[in-house]
């Protein structure tokens, strides 16, 4: 039966390639048809009317092409092919007769010296076949994609909660501080008072002594000694503050600050002087500025003398490629990109939201948990993103503090609603009520323990305010973010994606950052900007500059599929990067019914269907 | 991928980018790593002389003027003081053209080293073509020649000088020596203890082992308004500036020393890529040409009137002083009515173009680099997507296996012939790029048999010369060397270049020769080259060499039948012979797309017609709006090609809104509808060297304001355009010379000739006219290639003149084998002459092989006919056709501007007459 029918296609197929078609219909869509009924028809474009024996007489009257839509005559004119048993196309007319074989119908090549088989069937099954697949991948993915809006809606509403409550128990926390700041204030001032008081006090001793015993010297006054370094434990205090500001704007390797005090000192110096504190930056720094005058020397070329053959040849041929001198060359630059992964051929490119269909893998992973391990990798990369930096920096404490202070390592989100959580902030002002009543300002001399309980209390709460009002900004800047119409991309904020491709480790953050890692040093793609082409593209842009080109910067296509997976980084242009992430998040419904009905259409024009 | 930056501590990248934004010069041209003038003691003591203030003036030898028995005059140059007379010898070559030859004397005495002549550039016939002189006349120290009937050669005995003039007014045409600065530094037998003949130049040392040798002169352009050629300068003015005297400031001479200069300057006399010592003098009354055949480092000076001090200056008279480092005097002097007449007295002695391929003529698509199959895929792809025809794709450097020219780098290219194949089947070709520089890697199969042959340049001490190019450390072969030409030519077959196909052709770059590490990113003068050679003596001529060599070689693969297509970055005369050359590196600049004009219509006046610049810009990004106006211009470039670094964005046609790429498409459209007047145009260029693109002046040699119009150029005798090279521009100033009227090749309108027209500047086109009395053949459907257009039907275009007459030509040939040389070509003339158009054939017919076509015309569009006929009928066959109002070009929004004959299908190889009844 098959055989019949194929061989009867076969055969219908070689009549209609042999045979000159009848001009009336050549090249006309069948919705079209009804237009060029008429003894004069009109050019679409209003330039003027032909007669119906001008239509496909091989001559363009209408320069819009409407009197030769199947012939090569006008260079705007379209032709469409039938196809029967695939998809019809429209090509343009400059395909028609020109020797090679458009249509798999062959009827575009009617009058010219090739012979085209038909090859419908053929291509018709195997374009079915892979839309079969790519509905069923988007079957699945629809409902993937359901679930993941599902449960971004619920993380929104859980994050807004937490914001909210966040906001409460800033405000409580902001009210405690204040309190004890206000007391510390009045301890200072008390014991500052003290402390003049015993300096009048010594003095009057003092003077006394020397009055009695001018040969003795004043040795250093214990008190004293103990009032100079509270003044010391002052500045200690006020430069920590200061770091701590700073680091909000530096990187997540400012967590040293934290760790020790000494080094905190010197970042903190570092960071004044707007220099970024890359892990390192320090110690290297003297060493790059050193070596900067030589490499000047190299670029500018104004003085060769002092170069060996070899690098002048180095550093001309730098001009041309861009590259650095003490890089070998362009061809060994070519030499690493050799080992790129070639992207595959252009078939893998029109059935680029083909899926084969794997098993959801559950990515909706914790908030922190994720991130925590990705940072970790990121040992020597730059955070100066102001937002992320904020988020990066409550990161920093939450590796301590979270464990010591939350006792609930993970889901953020579900701290706050533990009871346990809620008797922290009891504790504290429990704690504090205690420190009010206890102390006695009008007390003299000044209870030292009382005073450093008040100074320690007054330190935690005023770090666990600025641990608040850290994840308080970096919550209230992820829900700034645009993510999707039905928020399907909520789940990206936490996540990264990765890839290797040859030697590159290709890592794309959604919402922050991308970049290519080669071993341990990686170049920065372009920071988050947005979403593109109603979000089928994520673009980053304004990644690290490129010598004599653009700021390099990476399109992300995101195309349907059952997982997360990035593929097909490729570098069309000079540091423009471009990828595919396939994603359950882009899987809509419309699309699927629209790849349905096509996938309807083609098989009921099957010719068996037609013959039959 | 591009690798992560070297860290460079943060304030040093300040620092440098800084510089970049600041300063655009800090990247631009390096001019401290160039030796100008003053630093070139040859050029610096010949710039300084005063007229006719030499020590030891050179001087006819009493007696020693004689015809002698090849009918050449020889006489003998001497001055007391000198060790050696010189030896002087005059030939006359039919028409009109004179040649000087002075070399020292090697039969009284012999120099340790011969002065080099440059081989190979003068046609093998030029001996057997030249005249016999009639014996002189002299009297009072003067002698008198016939050059020909209306030509007289004059010769001063002392001092020495020449003159060409004409034979009944005695109106001097051209002069040699008529300022006294003719200097011959003779050699020297060795080198004087007290003297230092070694030069240096930063950190290199040339050791001049042969001491001076220099050669200075002066010629006089008589009634010239002014002087044109001498490739290869950056220039936005056609005619040659002068570089001394009154009114000139600060100038550098020009400069003829093939350098690979990193984004050169488009404004400056300084010397690029190739060089071609041929002037052309031009005014309304006279046009002459001088050609040095001289191949070392060269500076010549226009001389602005009055240089010389002389007060009562001498109406319509150029004085330039000619330089040269080393060499001999092989000097033509070319008289020519008509400006035509000098180019192709010049072409008759170093040689006609060559015929390129059909596919050559249309558009190259290029870039550094599409980087692998899968690029090549979807460019290619990308062509057919958005409709736009292309018939070349290009493969830069990285191609290959680390700068190893011959191989792929098979990481990304594994399958290079099925790669080929695949464009091939749509009708496409490929380029793959080899350059002279041989990476010195022992495990290179080539570099291997170069060093066992001895077939590399030698330093001064005779070793194999060491440079560095882009494989790093490596050697030249001496392609001075017929040997090593042959050797060379081999290594294109597709044996021996191994993924190599018969749609692939070569692109020959960096052949000054570039050596990122030498004097001048060059090849040391001192290096050692075939038959005793000093660099510095055929420095101008290596790439000339090299790109013969590589041409050969795609002749050899090809049995003789395939016309090879071999682009070459350096130039020398008579590369025309060889195939195409272009602009070099430009920048994506609004000057330099104006300077590409005068540069490639100066190239052309140098006898090359093929020849282009890159279109958009090699360096930088261009402004969308520039890449449009460089395409609009490029497509009337005979070579035809967008090409850009590997730092810039990706810029294929279709890479910039869908506005912007139809107008795109238009222009490359516009170029294929033109192609059957474009190949026309080469075959003329092919046979007598008139180029394709050409100024204004040379189609109205008597029209006074073209002489200097750099920005408008003709195409062929037919068509004028003039670009817009300026953003943003509202309205443009177009000359149109002549007393006929102009047709606007958009929409038909005319404009009147002999008028400067203010113009509305359009998005789509740049102004473009057809002028009247012409006929321009177009094949107005497109394909994806010229491939595919060969059997569509013509469309002519035919524009009347004030008499209602026109004509326009039409070759037509298979376009790629040489079969046309034995006649296979259809060759008409059609003449349209009182409301009847006729087609004659113009193809001689006793020549052996045909070559015929069942090509026909389907359209007849006829500006500024009056008659409102509606029929024409068709000869021989009595057929009647109708004639309806048509539009100009076949887009979407034209409107019916102008008569149209209608479907008259006669042949292209036929005899026939239409008559509009």
């Amino acid at each position: 039966m098959r055989l019949l029918l194929v061989g009867a296609l076969l055969l219908c197929a070689a009549a209609a390639v042999e045979s000159k078609p009848p001009l009336d219909t050549l090249g006309i869509p069948p919705q079209d048809e009804a237009y060029y009924r008429g003894g004069v028809i009109k050019c679409r474009d209003g330039s003027g009317r032909f007669s119906r024996d001008q239509l496909n007489d091989d001559f363009c009257d209408c320069p819009d092409g409407t009197d030769e839509p199947g012939t090569s005559a006008c260079p705007e004119a379209k032709f469409y092919c039938k196809n029967s048993g695939h998809t019809p196309v429209t090509i343009f007319s400059s395909r028609v007769n020109d020797g090679i074989c458009d249509c798999c119908d062959g009827s575009d090549e009617y009058d010219s010296n090739v012979t085209c088989k038909n090859t419908c069937w053929e291509a018709g099954k195997v374009a079915r076949e892979k839309l079969k697949k790519k509905v069923a991948t988007y079957k699945n993915g629809v409902v993937i994609r359901k679930q993941e809006v599902e449960r971004a809606k619920e993380a929104f509403a859980n994050d807004e909660a937490e914001l909210a409550k966040l906001k409460g128990e800033e405000k409580i926390l902001q009210g405690l501080v204040d309190k004890l700041k206000e007391q510390k204030r009045l301890i200072e001032k008390a014991e500052e008072e003290e402390r003049l008081r015993k300096e009048k006090e010594e003095k009057r001793i003092k003077e006394k002594a020397e009055k009695q015993a001018t040969v003795e010297k004043g040795a250093p006054d214990a008190s004293q000694d103990v009032d100079s370094k509270e003044t010391q434990d002052h500045v200690q205090e006020d430069e920590n503050k200061v770091a701590e500001q700073h680091d909000g704007h530096a990187t997540d390797h400012d967590n040293h600050v934290t760790e020790s005090g000494a080094s905190a000192e010197q970042h903190g110096s570092v960071s004044k002087d707007g220099i970024s504190a890359e892990t390192g930056t320090v110690d290297e720094l003297p060493q790059k500025e050193s070596a900067a005058p030589t490499l000047e020397k190299d670029l500018s070329s104004d003085n060769p003398e002092g170069l060996s053959r070899e690098e002048l040849g180095r550093m001309v041929a730098s001009r041309w490629t861009g590259e650095s001198v003490n890089e070998v060359s362009k061809d060994d630059k070519k030499g690493h990109e050799d080992e790129q992964e070639i992207p595959e051929p252009a078939e893998e490119a029109l059935e680029d939201e083909l899926e084969i269909p794997e098993p959801a893998e559950e990515n909706y992973g914790g908030y922190h948990s994720e991130v925590e391990d990705d940072r970790h990798k990121y040992e020597d990369e730059e955070f100066d993103h102001e937002s992320e930096d904020e988020y990066v920096d409550d990161h920093d404490d939450h590796v301590e503090s979270y464990r010591s202070d939350d006792d609930q390592k993970g889901d953020h989100h579900s701290d706050l609603t533990e009871p346990g959580h809620a008797s922290w902030l009891d504790k504290i002002q429990q704690t504090v009520q205690n420190v009010f009543q206890k102390f006695n300002f009008f007390k003299t001399p000044v209870d030292l323990s009382e005073a450093s309980r008040v100074r320690k209390e007054y330190d935690d709460a005023s770090s666990k305010l600025s641990k608040i009002q850290s994840k308080i900004s970096s919550l209230a800047e992820k829900l700034k973010h645009d993510f999707g119409k039905d928020k399907e991309f909520y789940s990206f904020y936490d996540q990264c994606f990765e890839t290797k491709e040859g030697k590159y480790t290709y890592k794309v953050c959604a919402y922050k950052k991308a970049s290519q890692a080669e071993g341990h040093s990686s170049t920065n793609l372009g920071r988050w900007d947005k979403f593109e082409e109603s979000y089928r593209v994520m673009h980053f842009s304004n990644g690290d500059k490129c010598w004599n080109g653009p700021d390099r910067s990476l399109k992300v296509r995101l195309r349907c599929g059952l997982s997360n997976e990035l593929s097909d980084v490729d570098e069309p242009s000079r540091c423009e990067y471009v990828a595919v992430l396939s994603t359950p998040a882009v899987c809509v419904e419309e699309k699927l019914k629209e790849l349905q009905n096509k996938l309807d259409a083609m098989s009921s024009k099957q010719p068996g269907h037609d013959e039959l | 991928m591009d690798p992560p930056p070297r860290r460079l501590a943060a304030p040093l990248l300040l620092l440098l980018l800084l510089l970049a934004a600041a300063s655009p010069a800090a990247r631009a041209w390096k001019k401290d790593e160039f030796r100008n003038c003053n630093q070139t003691p040859f050029c610096k003591r010949a710039r300084t002389r005063a007229p006719h203030s030499l020590d030891a003036p050179l001087s006819l030898a009493a007696g020693s003027l004689a015809v002698s028995h090849d009918g050449s005059i020889s006489a003998e140059l001497s001055h007391p003081s000198r060790p050696r007379p010189l030896v002087l010898r005059l030939s006359a070559l039919p028409p009109h053209a004179l040649r000087l030859q002075i070399d020292e004397d090697y039969s009284t005495a012999t120099p340790p080293h011969r002065r080099f002549h440059v081989p190979d550039v003068l046609l093998p016939d030029l001996e057997a073509r030249t005249l016999h002189f009639p014996e002189p006349k002299t009297a009072a120290g003067v002698s008198t020649v016939a050059l020909s009937s209306d030509l007289d050669v004059v010769v001063k005995h002392d001092p020495f000088e020449l003159t060409v003039r004409r034979a009944g007014s005695g109106d001097p045409v051209l002069s040699f020596n008529s300022h006294g600065l003719f200097d011959f530094e003779p050699m020297r037998e060795s080198k004087p203890e007290d003297e230092t003949w070694e030069e240096h130049f930063r950190s290199h040392t040339d050791k001049r082992p042969r001491g001076p040798q220099s050669i200075t002169f002066d010629v006089s352009f008589y009634g010239a308004d002014f002087v044109y050629g001498l490739p290869e300068h950056g220039s936005t003015s056609l005619a040659l500036r002068p570089t001394r005297g009154p009114g000139v400031e600060e100038s550098e001479p020009y400069r003829l020393f093939n350098l690979d200069v990193f984004e050169y300057l488009h404004e400056s006399p300084f010397g690029l890529y190739g060089s071609i010592p041929f002037m052309i003098g031009h005014g309304d009354r006279a046009s002459s040409g001088f050609f040095w055949l001289n191949a070392a480092e060269m500076q010549i000076d226009v001389l602005a009137p009055g240089w010389d001090g002389a007060t009562a200056q001498e109406n319509g008279r150029i004085d330039t002083l000619w330089m040269a480092e080393a060499g001999v005097v092989d000097a033509f002097f070319f008289v020519g009515s008509e400006p035509k007449d000098v180019i192709k007295q010049y072409i008759s002695v170093t040689g006609t173009p060559s015929m390129p391929q059909q596919f050559a003529t249309a558009y190259h698509q290029c870039r550094w680099n599409y980087r692998d199959e899968a690029d090549v895929d979807g460019v290619d792809a990308g062509f057919d997507e958005h409709d736009i025809p292309y018939d070349v794709l290009w493969l830069d450097i990285e191609h290959t296996d680390g700068k190893r020219y011959f191989t792929w780098d098979r990481s990304a290219f594994p399958n290079p012939e099925e790669m080929q194949r695949k464009i091939a089947d749509k009708g496409r070709k490929m380029v793959t790029i080899v350059d002279p520089h041989i990476k010195r890697d022992s495990s290179f199969h080539l570099h291997q048999e170069a060093t066992d042959k001895g077939y590399y340049v030698k330093d001064a001490n005779g070793n194999d010369y060491d440079g560095w190019c882009w494989p790093g450390s490596s050697s030249y072969p001496d392609m001075l060397n017929p040997e090593i030409r042959e050797w060379w030519a081999d290594k294109f077959s597709y044996e021996n270049y191994k993924g190599s196909t018969p749609t692939l052709y070569i692109w020959n770059d960096m052949n000054e020769p570039s050596v990122f590490n030498g004097p001048e990113v060059t090849m040391p003068r001192d290096a050692m080259h075939y038959g005793d050679a000093e660099h510095r003596e055929l420095h101008n001529a290596y790439g000339y060499y090299f790109h013969m060599a590589t041409a050969d070689g795609l002749l050899k693969r090809g049995e003789g039948k395939d016309r090879p297509f071999v682009l070459s970055r350096a130039f020398f005369a008579g590369s025309q012979r060889y195939g195409a050359v272009w602009t070099g590196d430009n920048s994506a600049d609004w000057d330099h797309l104006k300077s590409s004009i005068p540069m490639v219509l100066t190239l052309g006046l140098a006898g090359l017609p093929f020849s282009g610049a890159d279109v958009g810009g090699f360096f930088g990004n261009p402004e969308p709006d520039l890449l449009v106006r460089w395409y609009q211009v490029g497509a009337f470039y005979p070579f035809f090609r967008g090409h850009a670094h590997h730092d810039t964005k990706r810029r294929e046609p279709w890479l910039f809104g869908e506005r912007r790429t139809v107008i795109l498409r238009e222009a490359i459209h516009m170029r294929y509808s033109l192609l059957p007047y474009f190949y026309t145009l080469f075959r003329e260029a092919s046979v007598n060297g008139i180029p394709v693109m050409r100024p204004l002046w040379l189609e109205f040699p008597d029209d006074k304001e073209t002489y200097n119009n750099g920005e408008a150029f003709m195409v062929g005798p037919s068509l004028l355009a003039q670009g817009i090279y300026e953003e943003g521009q509202k309205s443009v100033s177009v000359y149109l010379p002549g007393k006929e009227s102009w047709y606007d090749l958009r929409n038909g309108s005319p404009y009147k000739g002999s008028v400067t027209h203010k113009l509305q500047v359009l998005e789509d086109s740049i102004p473009s006219f057809q002028r009247a009395g012409t006929i321009v053949p177009r094949k107005d459907r497109f394909r994806r290639s010229s491939t595919q257009m060969v059997n569509d039907p013509y469309t002519l275009v035919i524009a009347l003149n004030s008499s209602g007459a026109a004509e326009g030509e039409l070759y037509v040939d298979d376009g790629k084998s040489y079969d046309y040389q034995q006649g296979a070509f259809i060759h008409r003339r059609f003449v349209f002459a009182d409301n009847k158009l006729t087609s004659f054939n113009i193809a001689p017919d006793n020549l052996g092989k045909k070559f015929t076509s069942d090509c026909v015309i389907e359209r007849i569009i006829v500006l500024g006919l009056r008659s409102v006929a509606k029929k024409a009928i068709i000869e021989p066959g009595n057929q009647e056709v109708e004639i309806e109002s048509g539009p100009i070009s076949l887009r979407s929004g034209s409107s019916p501007v102008a008569p149209t004959i209608r479907r008259p299908y006669v042949r292209i190889a036929d005899s026939w007459t239409i008559r509009i009844a």
